[in-house]
């Protein structure tokens, strides 16, 4: 029952992906489509899903994303720009969200003239977080994704000894640690999975593919018998880096943004400049190198 | 007795009655100490008697045998950090009755003199055994010690523990007078471990909204270098060729105190002072491999480097190449 209501929503959802419009500010908590009373405690955002009455046999989890990857691929750029119009913070300025737009705009008209990679990408981190610059000095310069770490509810207790017995690729060591390590293929992520329910997902380059993996895990955990589902899907942290090309002065920076800047190079060799608006802290290193972090 | 006293309540801030002679009203008394006595200059009246005498009632002397102090004032206050605290105790007995029975003394309490501020004479008491060992300052001290102060009242820091905090606030307070010792150095001094004093550093800054300035090269040079023994020559060779070094950018994402270990290597090994990579290292707490990765970026340009008046012993084409 609780299969054929997950199938079902996540039909709902590849549905609500067409209605997305770029640059509109998104709630976390999407609009709840009608026919999702079934299932009125999940709150996700829309992504990618699975076709109805697709065969998503668990004993070969990873390479499972074929036949979803195509159609829902144009969505999925939607919904990428989209998602990270959601995870910046509020206090945007409103260039931004039409740079981001613009920007997003420009990547719509990419994918379809990209080539249909292998089924085992469906995505690729090169989504634009467009910095924060005046429209006059766009910098080309793009931070790629590097990790993402979320957190969902599979809203039961779960018997970790079973699972770490039963499903592939899992690890559990009580003495050491209190949680069943799990790691998929496809997107490459590793997952711990609670005892309590609760699921931390890190690994994944992008936002979507959190939210795919997350699902997919929990689908294992489904397939092992338990009332799994999918409560409460939240992105925590996001890690970017990117390389500005030029060596960087940090005793200059340090002088002049002396109330967002640490540096001590005896502690770090990089310098920590947390910005306020939007919150993010980067590490700024003599290389050009700069590593976005950011808590959602 | 005593003529009466004509005691004015002046309308200063202080409100203390001032006694004046009623014949001169505004002749300054003068004090005798040996009577107790104001009197009058002008009439020779003693306007005040009984007198309370200010001075100290003992003097004690540190050559003489210190079997009983008779002083009864004990140390002076400091009024600064503590608060203030006017309580009194309880010593123990000297006499027979003062034991009980079984030998114990009868009053035992003498603790809980002033127990919110024991935690802060603690630490008072740790950061000054911490500055002894490195011989810091009278002023670093109290630096230090208000900073714990503020860190203390302030309560954001709390679960951290007093030692790190304390340590901190001393590395703090050497930076902010302008001779910043290494983490290391305190480390040396301190029972916690640097990674715990830079949490805690970046910590109280945060907390206190302070920043401190950057730390240089020059800062370093005149402790390392006297430490080795190395003369005032090459100590000013070696700032020199490390301020140079950093003008020039030859060592990118170098720490300064690597830098300046290269630095008194390159002048050591120039002058008639030789010194080996590894006592260097050890004086400045960098490893030497660390001081050879900044050197090899130094000895390139090392021509440009020394000072214009430097009497070589080693030329340059004949320093150590590694």
């Amino acid at each position: 029952m609780d299969e054929s209501a997950l199938e079902r929503y996540f039909d709902d959802s590849i549905a609500d992906d067409s209605s997305f419009i770029l640059g509109e500010g998104l709630g976390i908590q999407s609009h709840a489509h009608p026919t999702q009373g079934s299932t009125p405690s999940l709150s996700m955002k829309a992504g990618s899903g699975t076709e109805p009455g697709d065969d998503l046999d668990l004993s070969f989890l990873p390479d499972d994303l074929s036949s979803q990857v195509e159609p829902g691929r144009h969505n999925m750029a939607d919904s990428q720009t989209a998602a990270l119009n959601v995870s910046q913070d509020s206090g945007i300025f409103t260039d931004f969200n039409s740079q981001d737009s613009t920007a997003a705009d420009s990547q719509q008209g990419a994918p379809p003239s990209v080539p249909v990679p292998s089924p085992f990408c469906p995505m690729t981190p090169m989504t634009p977080m467009t910095p924060m610059t005046p429209v006059t000095e766009r910098s080309g310069i793009i931070p790629q994704l590097q990790n993402i770490v979320s957190t969902v509810n599979l809203g039961c207790p779960l018997d970790l000894k079973f699972i770490a017995l039963q499903a592939r690729n899992a690890e559990y060591n009580p003495k050491r640690f209190a949680a069943v390590i799990m790691r998929i293929r496809e997107p490459r992520t590793t997952a711990l999975i609670f005892s309590s329910g609760k699921m931390v997902c890190t690994g994944a380059k992008s936002e979507e593919q959190s939210r795919l993996a997350a699902r997919k895990y929990a689908r294992v955990v489904q397939k092992l018998g338990f009332p799994a589902r999918f409560l409460d899907f939240k992105i925590q942290n996001m890690v970017a880096s990117c390389d500005v090309c030029f060596p960087i002065r940090l005793e200059g920076l340090v002088l002049t943004h002396q109330q967002f800047s640490s540096y001590e190079p005896e502690l770090f060799p990089g310098l920590i400049y947390r910005m306020v608006k939007p919150r993010i802290v980067l590490l700024i290193f003599v290389s050009g190198k700069v590593v976005l972090t950011v808590v959602c | 007795m005593c003529p009466a006293l004509n005691i004015h309540p002046s309308g200063d801030a202080l409100a203390l009655p001032r006694v004046t002679c009623p014949n001169h009203p505004d002749a300054i008394l003068v004090e005798d100490y040996r009577a107790g006595d104001m009197i009058c200059p002008e009439c020779g009246l003693v306007v005040g008697d009984r007198v309370i005498d200010v001075g100290s009632e003992w003097r004690t002397f540190s050559n003489e045998k210190a079997l009983k102090d008779p002083s009864r004032v004990g140390d002076a206050q400091n009024p600064l950090l503590n608060g203030g605290d006017l309580t009194t105790m309880i010593s123990k007995g000297t006499g027979a009755a003062s034991f009980d029975e079984f030998g114990n003394s009868k009053y035992q309490n003498r603790r809980t003199m002033s127990s919110s501020d024991r935690a802060m004479l603690n630490a008072f008491k740790e950061i000054s055994t911490m500055a002894d060992r490195i011989n810091l300052p009278r002023n670093i001290i109290d630096r230090t010690n208000n900073l714990f102060k503020q860190v203390y009242e302030q309560k954001s820091l709390k679960g951290r523990a007093n030692d790190a905090i304390a340590s901190a606030c001393l590395y703090i307070a050497c930076r902010q007078e302008g001779v910043p010792r290494t983490f290391k150095e305190i480390c040396a001094v301190s029972r916690i471990s640097k990674k715990e004093i830079g949490r805690c550093f970046k910590l109280i800054l945060k907390a206190l909204e302070t920043s401190v300035d950057l730390i240089t090269t020059g800062d370093f040079m005149s402790r390392f270098c006297s430490n080795l023994g190395l003369p005032k020559q090459v100590q000013m060779a070696a700032t020199f060729i490390a301020r140079k070094a950093v003008e020039l950018d030859l060592v990118p994402g170098r720490s300064p105190i690597s830098v300046a270990a290269a630095a008194i290597y390159m002048a050591s090994q120039a002058s008639a002072e030789k010194k080996t990579q590894k006592e260097i290292g050890d004086i400045a707490g960098v490893a030497d491999v660390t001081i050879r990765q900044s050197y090899r970026l130094i000895y390139p340009r090392a021509a440009e480097l020394f000072p214009p008046d430097f009497k070589f012993d080693t030329p340059v084409d004949k320093l150590p190449q590694l």
